[in-house]
């Protein structure tokens, strides 16, 4: 019995290379549709590992207090909106379990650099207080010069000021910036950061920041907060929201429960960008199953035409004591073959591009990121484009089957 | 001796538009295991249909059709299917063979479908070939063989899986005489050296009277020799 289902399968493939040029279309059709799967999903699961990496060295015992709704913290980030009080940053501070708090402003200034005028991004945070921070959870190091020392005027820039692309000249350490008109030396310029937006600021002490932007002391945009390891980060970060709300109602006198800032975990963080990225994740994969799908379509397409053709082949086959299950088990064979072979050619094309873009992506910093090969990825694209087959190819193989022999002879005479 | 084969009151009818076209009417014959019978009757007569019938190919719309006293007319078309791939070969006139395939992978097919293995397989479809003389070109493409060639080839596929009964339609109807005799002598040898009950339908008075016994059919009915053809064109 299974050793006669693998003579139908010799049969089947014998039929598909005796029309080569059509199978091979066909199959054309299936590997596209894999390929954009295969690719795509490579791609975006590569990101999102990628970018939960990097939120990983944030650690997962910080709390990021914003302005803005906590439902979109993002937002809050770019438009602004309130400012954290020193009350506010005195309350977070006063919590249980808040071992650190960093406050931390920006704004673009002008700034003039050998006679070119730039709106820069100016990022102030008590650099020489929170190095420790800095460095062990934001990944804060020097690639070239030293950290600017409180209570002068001294500066480091991002990564992209080595290159040309701020600035027509390369920043040096050593170099001068001229800020709102006030004189600033480039005492060391960072390496590479996580977010990019980074590398493309110029970083100063909060202290100096206030006094050269008029920005009331001891405020901040927003506070990075670390949290003792025997502490519970979200029950802190419940806490820090707390004292936050009764703050505002002393201070204000309000009598709203809600607060304008978001008090958010970085664990947090991680579930909205990946909440984001699961839903394009969807959608690439709804296009891409489309494109599997029209593949399929064109599977049924050629089986019904090769029905038809070979209504005389069936007919002979069945005269010869083929029954409805063996011409349906040899056609469903043609139509799986197809799919398989379509999945087989469109996950290692998909792999191939995949990595193509990430060569690209690791030697262009803007793009850095990695592919993802998981063998899922494979198993997913090579079992739908299989069932896909299977699908396209039922009606087809019943049609196929339910020929009467003498019907399927007579054609001919 | 036992009716290998047993027709009672046969009809088949078509449907042809709205008028029916009965093709047989009310056939009752036996055909005995060992006999080699030949069926004729100018064309239009139902000869075909009464043979597809028997090749289990087409069901009677009225009567019993008993292969070895069991009553096929019941059976499911998968049950047909098995039953003809074991009991019955065929010979077309236009020998239905697969072109994509070689000489011998055509003979083979057949005992494919009864699930003998691939060693057996080769072997039997060789030494079938061999027997109509047809050796040599086992490993041909059917493209590459003359017709009368193709028709041995055919001839080899009917008997490879050794069934009871063998059924011509008129097998040398695409052939010369030349290869139309060597095709007859060849049923000729298999009937007597394997005493299985051969059929042959024919139009043609010479490929008629091979047969032992003869059958001739006129209007879906079986008559004698004159009413089918106004006169008598067998000689023996």
């Amino acid at each position: 019995m299974f050793a006669n289902y693998k003579e139908y399968f010799k049969i089947a493939a014998r039929n598909l290379k005796s029309r080569s040029l059509r199978s091979w279309l066909t199959i054309f059709g299936i590997v596209i549709g894999v390929f954009l799967i295969i690719t795509l999903l490579s791609l975006s699961e590569g990101i999102k590992e990628t970018i939960s990496r990097q939120l990983m060295s944030l650690g997962g015992n910080m709390v990021f207090v914003m302005p803005g709704d906590e439902s979109n913290p993002m937002a809050g980030m770019m438009y602004g909106g309130e400012k954290l009080e020193k009350e506010d940053l005195d309350a977070i501070e006063r919590t249980p379990g808040v071992q650190d708090v960093l406050p931390f402003s920006y704004s673009s200034v002008n700034t003039r650099f050998n006679e070119e005028n730039k709106s820069l991004t100016i990022e102030a945070l008590p650099i020489r207080e929170g190095l420790g921070i800095l460095q062990k959870l934001q990944g804060w190091s020097l690639m070239d010069g030293r950290w600017p020392e409180t209570g002068r005027n001294e500066v480091v820039a991002g990564n992209r000021y080595i290159k040309k692309d701020i600035f027509k000249e390369k920043v040096m350490v050593g170099d001068e910036f001229y800020i709102k008109g006030r004189k600033f030396t480039v005492t060391g310029i960072m390496n590479p950061l996580s977010a990019k937006d980074d590398d493309a600021a110029v970083f100063m002490d909060i202290a100096l920041y206030q006094d050269l932007t008029g920005e009331k002391i001891g405020t901040a945009r927003m506070a990075m907060v670390s949290i003792s390891e025997d502490y519970n980060t979200n029950a802190v970060a419940e806490d820090i929201k707390e004292n936050l709300k009764k703050n505002q109602k002393r201070q204000l006198g309000s009598d709203s429960d809600t607060i304008n800032f978001a008090v958010i975990t970085s664990e947090k963080i991680q579930s909205i960008t990946g909440g984001v990225l699961g839903v394009i994740q969807f959608v690439i994969l709804a296009f891409a199953s489309i494109a599997i799908l029209v593949g399929g379509i064109g599977i049924t397409n050629t089986m019904y035409t090769s029905v038809r053709e070979r209504t005389r082949e069936i007919g002979i086959m069945k005269s010869i004591g083929a029954t409805n299950e063996t011409i349906m088990a040899i056609f469903l064979f043609e139509a799986s073959i197809i799919g398989f072979a379509g999945g087989i050619g469109g996950t290692v094309l998909g792999l191939l591009i995949a990595w193509i873009v990430q060569i690209y992506g690791q030697a262009n910093p803007l793009f850095y990121f990695t592919a993802s090969f998981s063998p899922w990825i494979i198993i997913f694209g090579l079992s739908f484009s299989f069932f896909v087959g299977c699908l396209a190819g039922i009606l087809p193989a019943r049609q196929a089957a339910k020929l009467r022999p003498i019907d399927a002879l007579r054609k001919y005479e | 001796m036992e009716a290998l084969i047993k027709l009672e009151n046969v009809w088949k009818i078509y449907a042809l538009g709205k008028t029916e076209v009965q093709s047989l009417r009310g056939i009752d014959l036996e055909i005995e295991s060992g006999d080699f019978v030949t069926i004729m009757g100018p064309s239009g007569s139902g000869k075909s249909t009464l043979l597809n019938m028997i090749g289990l190919l087409d069901i009677p719309t009225k009567g019993r059709l008993l292969l070895k006293n069991k009553d096929v007319t019941k059976f499911t078309e998968s049950e047909l299917s098995r039953l003809r791939g074991k009991t019955i070969g065929f010979v077309f006139q236009e020998f239905h063979l697969l072109n994509h395939l070689k000489a011998w992978e055509n003979v083979e097919l057949p005992m494919i479908f009864q699930g003998v293995a691939a060693g057996p397989r080769f072997r039997r479809a060789k030494e079938l070939l061999e027997s109509v003389g047809m050796g040599h070109r086992a490993e041909h493409q059917l493209a590459e063989l003359s017709i009368g060639e193709r028709q041995r080839v055919a001839i080899a596929r009917a008997f490879v899986n050794d069934p009871e009964l063998v059924i011509a339609d008129e097998p040398t109807g695409n052939l010369d005489s030349i290869n139309g005799k060597k095709v007859m002598e060849i049923l000729t040898e298999f009937h007597e050296k394997l005493n299985r009950t051969l059929l042959v339908v024919t139009h043609d008075p010479n490929v008629g009277a091979y047969g032992h016994k003869k059958i001739f059919i006129k209007d879906g009915r079986l008559v004698d020799e004159t009413t089918a053809f106004g006169r008598k064109i067998t000689s023996n």
